[in-house]
């Protein structure tokens, strides 16, 4: 099998759906000849025409607005945010339209909305945020957020063959620095399904986007000093907890990563649901290793010492065995 | 003396059947109706949260549902209940969603106006204003996307005019050149507010087509013929394939923003003769009279409304109040 980039499995996912299903079609800024601002549409245009990678303004209400519109009359749009941060322009129709249609109405509305997100890019306060936490606790959302390759195309296949809308946070540091086997075509990943992606004994990590391959390279490092079992949310919202209690049953400490600045992300829903309904499995209080309550920062120092990485992790989970 | 003011019937517009001019009355006169109704149960306590009219609007209402073929969609405001009518949408839903039963198009979820009928191809209302404007762009946009002559058509008022969401959908409308109607009612008011401090040029027309390069009708919307006509005229240029368009319906907004408004910050004497010469019920009904209909025969349509009215209400009474444990049904169309 040839190893593909996340980027490639999410462009292999998006062209494997548009064959398949008439009704799949894109709207974005930029997506067509140019390929997004991160080439994850090049090439689709020619492929698939203008009528279905649609370049639209720049109007993140509008275009968001008007998938909910053509979903109703059930078409399968999948929208793109150039950077997850513009999720914020669009907030409204997401959550006041896209999550109570359903439920007032019983009419459905099947959309997908990429946002590339996530730091390490170098991109500072407006092009570097994880904004899915936002969305964590809306019912009638489902919120996605891939951490291999594979999962790059089989969340996404199942997002865009999901009734209800999806978001579905891609991480950008992952695009190109992630390679894994490409995907058989048609694979799906089920939505609202955590996974141990690596096992162990003495301490849970509980992440998900770009967490999980920090957590799997740390859990690697300190092979021979603990024993690190990693479980992969997958989908933040609504949540899967029942293998994160399973572990906790074996490992009675837990460590939750996100990337998402401390207060906000999916990992404070993880921490409140254990402290209620796993409280007697634990050894040692949970840890959340996250970011400080800032914006992300720019320069590299302060990018750099703003993330997690394999020392800071390596850190917070000697201080949690240690407990 | 001053002159007493008289109505002033409806213009005559050549082509206009009988048959239509009475769907329209039947129409106009129904949410007359049933908002009087409702606004005296309010009164009473009998309806739970608020209660918005659209008096003096009717005619834009019926107009603008009306206008539609059956297989084109649609997503109406509050000020609309005549467009849920010419959809199909029955006086019972209304009353049952005002009464919030466990049968109502949202099972008791939201109340008032703020429903909508999958079945009728009714989109829910939507509170948060300007957001049925690029939603309405996005089903167009699938129609195109499909070859279906059909259109997609929305409300909103002079004051929604100011959101953004409104400048985002008119632009991507134009720029896909989708097969949308928007129907702008300029009713004087946004809650409180005259339409003069909502904007510095209150001509919507100009602004639709200065602004945005869409063709836009101005229509006296207290003459429901004129409105119909209007409306007609630009869905059947949507469809013909001509994009989008709008329709600015000027009247007047006869009541407060809603039932717990007195609306004493209107011009009163205005509203006076509003209520006179421009009651579009009254207008449609002189028309009539001029068309030849004996007033008996108008009578007899008021009665048949107002019939239809009463045993929708006795209906909808009827309906059991939603229960409890059925609320978490539904939030995901697709549950995990
Ligand atoms: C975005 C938004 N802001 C505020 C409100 C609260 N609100 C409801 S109706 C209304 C006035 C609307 O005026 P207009 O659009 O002219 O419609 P009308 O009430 O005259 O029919 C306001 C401010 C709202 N529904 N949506």
């Amino acid at each position: 099998m040839p190893e593909i980039t996340y980027l490639e499995a999410i462009t292999s996912a998006l062209r494997d759906a548009m064959r398949d299903d008439r009704s799949v079609f894109m709207i974005g800024e930029d997506i067509g000849h140019f390929g997004g601002p991160f080439g994850v549409t090049k090439g689709l245009i020619d492929e698939f025409g203008p009528e279905r990678i649609i370049d639209t303004p720049i109007a993140e209400e509008g275009f968001v607005g008007a998938c909910m519109g053509a979903a109703w009359m059930g078409e399968r749009p999948i929208a793109e945010l150039q950077f997850a941060d513009f999720i914020a322009c669009c907030f409204d129709a997401i959550v006041t339209v896209g999550a109570k249609t359903h439920w007032r109405s019983g009419i459905k509305l099947p959309m997908v909305l990429r946002a590339p997100y996530g730091g390490g890019v170098r991109g500072g306060p407006f092009h570097a945020s994880s904004p899915e936490g936002w969305f964590v606790g809306v019912a009638g959302l489902k919120v996605v957020a891939p951490a291999t390759v594979e999962d790059a195309y089989g969340l996404l296949r199942s997002a865009i063959d999901d009734d209800d809308p999806v978001l579905f946070f891609e991480h950008k540091g992952l695009y190109r620095r992630l390679k894994g086997e490409a995907p058989a075509t048609g694979t799906r990943t089920p939505i609202g399904k955590s996974i141990v992606r690596r096992a162990g004994s003495d301490v849970t990590v509980v992440t998900y986007g770009s967490g999980v391959d920090l957590a799997l390279r740390t859990a690697t490092a300190i092979e021979g000093a603990a024993s690190v079992e990693v479980i992969d949310l997958r989908t933040i919202w609504p949540l899967d907890l029942e293998p994160v209690l399973e572990s906790l049953g074996k490992t009675s400490r837990l460590l939750v990563l996100q990337e998402a600045a401390r207060s906000t992300g999916a990992g404070n829903l993880v921490l409140s649901r254990v402290a209620r309904e796993g409280f007697e499995l634990l050894d040692a209080p949970p840890a959340l290793h996250a970011p400080i309550d800032t914006p992300v920062p720019f320069a590299p120092e302060l990018e750099d010492g703003y993330l997690p990485s394999l020392d800071s992790l390596t850190r917070a989970l000697r201080d949690l065995l240690d407990y | 003396m001053p002159e007493p003011f008289v109505t002033i019937p409806c213009l005559d517009v050549h082509g206009v059947t009988r048959e239509t001019r009475l769907a329209l009355f039947r129409l106009v006169l129904l949410q007359r109706i049933a908002e009087e109704r409702v606004m005296t149960l309010y009164r009473q306590g009998r309806i739970p949260g608020s209660v918005y009219t659209g008096r003096g609007q009717e005619a834009v209402a019926a107009a603008g549902g009306l206008a539609l073929d059956p297989t084109d969609v649609i997503a109406p405001l509050n000020r609309e209940m005549a467009a849920h009518f010419a959809r199909g949408v029955t006086v019972g839903d209304v009353f049952r969603n005002y009464l919030g039963k466990a049968d109502s198009p949202t099972r008791g979820r939201d109340g008032n106006m703020h429903f909508g009928m999958a079945s009728k191809d009714v989109f829910p209302l939507v509170s948060m204003l300007g957001d049925l404007c690029p939603l309405i762009v996005g089903a167009a946009l699938a129609f195109k996307r499909r070859g279906e002559a059909r259109v997609a058509l929305t409300f909103w008022g002079d004051g929604a005019f100011s959101v953004g969401d409104v400048h985002e959908g008119l632009n991507l409308a134009g720029v896909l050149h989708v097969p949308a109607v928007f129907v702008i009612q300029r009713n004087g008011y946004a809650y409180s507010t005259p339409t003069t401090r909502q904007m510095l040029n209150t001509s919507i027309t100009e602004r639709v087509r200065g602004g945005w390069s869409l063709p836009c009708e101005e229509v006296d919307g207290t003459d429901a013929i004129a409105t119909y006509v209007a409306i007609r005229a630009a869905v059947e240029r949507a469809r013909n394939g001509e994009g989008p368009q709008a329709i600015e319906a000027v009247s007047m907004r006869m009541e407060g923003h809603a039932a717990h408004d007195a609306g004493n910050y209107m011009d009163q004497d205005e509203k006076r003769r509003y209520e006179t010469e421009r009651d579009p019920v009254e207008r449609l009904a002189a028309r009539l009279l001029l068309d030849g209909f004996s007033a008996a025969e108008v009578d007899s349509h008021r009665q048949a409304a107002s019939d239809e009215v009463a045993a929708g209400l006795a209906e909808a009474e009827l309906s059991p109040a939603p229960d409890p444990a059925s609320l978490a049904d539904g939030v995901y169309a697709q549950p995990l």
